[in-house]
């Protein structure tokens, strides 16, 4: 699977992570993560972001939100705090919620009075994803990591460089 | 085998209404409308009007009783409140305080 | 004599599909609703909601199992599981709390622990 960024366990990322690709987060990563794919985060993994993407798998600890087009699933070990939002949502005996869950892409279903708090959530956090202007780029984010070499790669967004604990030379890297 | 069964630890306090036949082992305060019939067996504690096709008691019950066919006190039943029963038995040992009308 | 053998202290209770009940349900044991209930469940034992069912109301138990709908909050000291198919409308508490794809969830949930130190919480695991 030659599309898929590995943010691997010893790897400490703040900031964002935009694209097109997969994302496969098995370190620690503070900031937002918006892709097109599918981000799969591992059970060592400790995530403080909101994440939005085509689909989520969790296995690891997230502090934030989980919006999935196609399903937010998070098995056995994965500890959240914060709200999934997405078409089908599941949760495996073993793994650990606290936070709001909606199922339905944005249907609210008949709820009860008293339940005042829920209807309030659900801000504008979930932006519409800058798909067009990144889908130009041609997935050029998430094979930074492995492809570096081998393409003379269009300068990367906003993203990092996934390299291990230089998070001062992330500003300073090459376009 | 009945379909609904209110066991020996359970208390219901409201108006239940059903098309099943019921058995009651526990608890039930209020109202019991069944459809079928209605067993309140030794030990169950019923505070409430009951009617039914037909009604067997071998607990204990507060109430007034409507059956469309019959009503049974078993022995150690205890009624207290009126009956209206095509048919009705009282076994030896039963106890038993209201008026009955089989005039149904 | 027309005894039906008896049961034992801690049998499942059931209230069958053609069973509407408005009013209120406690007690030791367990439970298995198949018709529908509006008032509060407070069960020692465990609450089985059969695909079909519906409470509206509160329902609280030692562990939970929905197939069916309920509307009000579910909260448990052990597990909760929502199966494939469920409807629930509500805020659900457990030690551990699982729903299948394909439930219909709208609500807060609440499983029981921190997340480790880094993330901000109060304990690894």
């Amino acid at each position: 699977m030659a599309d898929v960024t590995v943010i691997g366990q010893g790897i400490f990322l703040r900031g964002s992570i935009r694209g097109d690709g997969d994302v496969e987060i098995r370190g620690r990563i503070e900031g937002d993560v918006e892709v097109a794919g599918e981000v799969t985060i591992g059970e060592a993994a400790l995530v403080k972001a909101d994440i939005q993407a085509r689909r989520i798998v969790v296995r690891g600890a997230v502090a934030g939100n989980l919006t999935g087009e196609d399903g937010v699933r998070l098995e056995e070990g994965a500890r959240v705090v914060g709200d999934l939002r997405g078409a089908g949502i599941g949760i495996a005996e073993g793994a650990l919620l606290h936070g709001n869950v909606q199922t339905g892409t944005g249907g609210a279903e008949r709820g009860r009075a008293r339940q005042a708090t829920r209807e309030a959530r659900q801000p504008a956090r979930v932006e519409p994803r800058k798909t067009p202007a990144v889908a130009a780029k041609g997935n050029s984010s998430p094979r930074k990591e492995k492809a570096a070499e081998e393409r003379p790669a269009p300068p990367p967004p906003v993203v990092p460089v996934l390299k291990k604990g230089s998070r001062a030379a992330l500003r300073k890297r090459s376009r | 085998m009945a379909s609904t069964v209110i066991s020996q630890g359970i208390t219901i306090e409201g108006e239940l209404t059903t098309e099943d036949d019921v058995v009651i082992e526990g608890t039930l305060r209020g109202k019991l409308v069944s459809k079928d019939t209605v067993k309140v067996e030794t030990g169950a504690v019923v505070e409430a009007d009951i009617a039914a096709s037909s009604l067997s008691v071998g607990g204990q019950i507060t109430g007034n009783v409507t059956a469309t066919d019959r009503v049974d006190l078993m022995a150690g039943a205890r009624l207290i409140g009126d009956v209206k029963a095509a048919r009705l038995t009282i076994a030896d040992g039963a106890s038993f305080k209201g008026n009955v009308d089989m005039d149904v | 004599m027309a005894r039906s053998s008896s049961t034992s202290h801690g049998e499942t209770a059931v209230l069958g599909k053609g069973t509407h009940l408005r009013g209120r349900i406690a007690g030791d044991g367990d439970l298995r609703v198949e018709g529908t209930v509006s008032g509060d469940v407070a069960l020692k034992g465990h609450l089985t909601v059969d695909d079909g069912a519906e409470i509206t109301a509160d329902v609280q138990a030692r562990s939970v199992v929905v197939a069916g709908a309920v509307e009000g909050d579910i909260s448990a000291v052990e597990a909760v599981a929502i199966r494939s198919g469920a409807r629930v409308s509500g805020a659900i508490r457990g030690a551990s709390i699982s729903i299948e794809e394909g439930a219909t969830v709208n609500g807060r949930i609440d499983a029981d622990f921190e997340l480790p130190p880094e993330l901000g919480g109060k304990g690894g695991r």
